[in-house]
């Protein structure tokens, strides 16, 4: 029974659904993610270096003043550090020095952060600094207890670097937005391309899915994907055509082609049985011509069974090494008889061995099934010529006639089973021999192909030639 | 992925640095003023006149209470009379 999905009519989880959809989410993905890394590498060598540059000079500037205070004392640091508030022009210089008790000795800081002295030797701390008559900025601020007991505190106030690593933030996270607009964009354009060349193929299948096989898929001009799985689908559709065609004409063919003898049989019978003549042997004899009836019968379906046998390949598993110049020989010998009981002379011809790798009674059966047309169609008195030779890793196998020859178009069909040439009605036959021929050599990986004999344009003759793989040459 | 935008976004923001600690500056006074008018003064002549008038309206700024506004341009004076350095 088909499983099918139940389906979600709204339009978000359509568009959520679509194959398209997660194509595009993929790729936003994969933009995103690219667009990340660079924001990241942008970031690192913007914002990130300012914040290094800063904290390196203020850093730079406490270890200068430290060493100072050993070399020259307090008053030095405290003269040092008046020096550079006093040159401080864009007012961004943090600076407080304190003595051992906590008293403020210089610097434009009011006190150090809460907790400060409680830490390590050295420590960095972020602050928001309070202006009088301004908005209050951030700062950055390293704090150094010097040798004695003494705090050291430099800073460097860093609004502008704040605004401009505020400003990259926002302009990463516009461009985040922006890419995520456009990546639902994409998906739904995505989607709708998608269905949009899509709709050709599931029209058709839906109306193949309601039994009528003669609709193809529409191709574009584009030969894109989309018309090459187009086009795979109307090949596949033409093949089941023709398989159905071929099907349904194997069963016109069984019901025409079986009803004569059946009927002849079914006749026969009801007319002994009927007649007043109660002779035993004329009884025998129409129950015999019955059976003989039925035994045809028989032998049709057992050569479509072993037709479809053959073609499904169940017969691979008996293939083994074998000589194909014994089994000419031995066909050869058979129809050599019955060539002759018609006046008709049998040539052969051939290189012994021929190896190859097969299986001998089907290979056995297409020679006799050559041999068989060709006795049929050579007029008395004509030749038949049964050869054969390697050509490099191949064998190919000649069977000559001097019959009325196929015309190209029964060429195309006489591997159809129960298909007969207008030449072929008034013989003895089911159209179903070279059917049988063709699926043994195409078993064996080999070519079936027809050409004219010698003969006269009318009467060319039929020259049937196959192609087999050759087993290699055994080592002497 | 719809998710790790968001994510990523909240990660970035949660990275920066975050301002607890509040601190002031010390007001500059008037006696600032006059250190710095003082440390300009301690130049060498040549160096001053660089940006003598600098100095003397930064110091009327602060003399007017325009400390701040006279602090900075003290401060750009003392800043304009040092040697370059390159």
């Amino acid at each position: 029974m088909p499983h099918r999905r139940q389906q979600h009519p709204g339009p978000l989880w359509r568009l959520l659904s679509s194959a398209g959809f997660r194509f595009a989410t993929l790729f936003a993905a994969l933009f995103l993610a690219a667009g990340l890394g660079f924001a990241g590498v942008l970031w690192w060598g913007t914002a990130g270096t300012l914040e290094r540059q800063t904290d390196s000079a203020i850093r730079a500037d406490a270890q200068a003043l430290a060493e100072r205070w050993r070399e020259a004392g307090t008053d030095a640091v405290i003269e040092a550090i008046g020096e550079r508030l006093a040159l401080d022009a864009d007012g961004q210089a943090l600076y407080l020095l304190l003595d051992p008790r906590g008293q403020r000795l210089a610097g434009n800081l009011v006190s150090l952060p809460p907790g400060a002295g409680e830490g390590p030797a050295e420590s960095w701390h972020h602050l928001t600094l309070e202006h009088e008559d301004e908005a209050p900025g951030e700062a950055r601020l390293y704090l150094l207890e010097l040798p004695g007991g003494a705090t050291l505190a430099v800073g460097r106030e860093v609004s502008e670097k704040q605004r401009l690593r505020a400003l990259l933030t926002e302009g990463l996270a516009w461009a985040a937005g922006a890419a995520l607009l456009f990546a639902v964009l994409g998906a739904w354009l995505m989607r709708r391309a998608l269905e949009r060349r899509l709709t050709p193929a599931v029209a058709t299948a839906a109306l193949i899915a309601g039994g009528d096989l003669s609709p193809r898929v529409p191709l574009s001009a584009h030969d894109d994907e989309f018309d090459r799985l187009g086009a795979s689908m109307n090949t596949m559709l033409d093949r089941i055509a023709h398989l159905m065609d071929g099907v349904r004409g194997v069963s016109d063919a069984i019901a025409h082609d079986l009803r004569t003898p059946i009927a002849r049989a079914r006749n026969g019978l009801e007319e002994a049985l009927l007649s007043e003549d109660e002779d035993p042997a004329a009884l025998r004899g129409a129950i015999e011509r019955g059976i003989a009836d039925l035994d045809n019968v028989t032998r049709v379906f057992q050569a479509v069974l072993r037709i479809a046998e053959v073609e499904a390949g169940a017969r691979r598993a008996a293939f083994a090494p074998l000589d194909l110049a014994l089994l000419l020989a031995d066909a050869a010998e058979l129809y050599g008889a019955s060539a002759e009981a018609r006046g008709q002379t049998l040539h052969t011809g051939w290189t012994a061995p021929l190896n190859l790798t097969g299986d001998r009674d089907l290979l056995l059966q297409v020679v006799a099934n050559l041999l068989d047309n060709a006795v049929k169609f050579t007029p008395p008195g004509g030749n038949i010529t049964l050869s054969a030779a390697r050509d490099h890793d191949q064998l190919i196998i000649r069977v000559a006639d001097e019959g009325p020859g196929l015309t190209l178009a029964d060429r195309e069909r006489v591997g159809e089973r129960f298909f007969r040439a207008d030449q072929a009605r008034t013989t003895p036959g089911s159209g179903l021999g070279l059917s049988l021929v063709r699926a043994v050599v195409q078993l064996h990986g080999g070519v079936l192909w027809f050409e004219n004999g010698d003969g006269p344009p009318d009467f060319p003759g039929l020259v049937v030639l196959f192609r087999l793989p050759a087993a290699a040459a055994p080592a002497v | 992925m719809l998710l790790r935008l968001p994510c990523l976004l909240a990660l970035m923001v949660g990275a920066m640095p975050v301002a607890a600690t509040e601190l002031r500056l010390v007001a500059p006074g008037l006696a600032y003023c006059d250190e710095l008018s003082a440390r300009f003064a301690r130049l060498p002549a040549a160096r001053q006149e660089v940006a003598r008038d600098l100095a003397e309206e930064g110091s009327q700024l602060c003399h007017d209470g325009h400390v701040r506004t006279g602090v900075a341009k003290l401060r750009r004076a003392l800043r304009a009379a040092q040697p370059r350095q390159n």
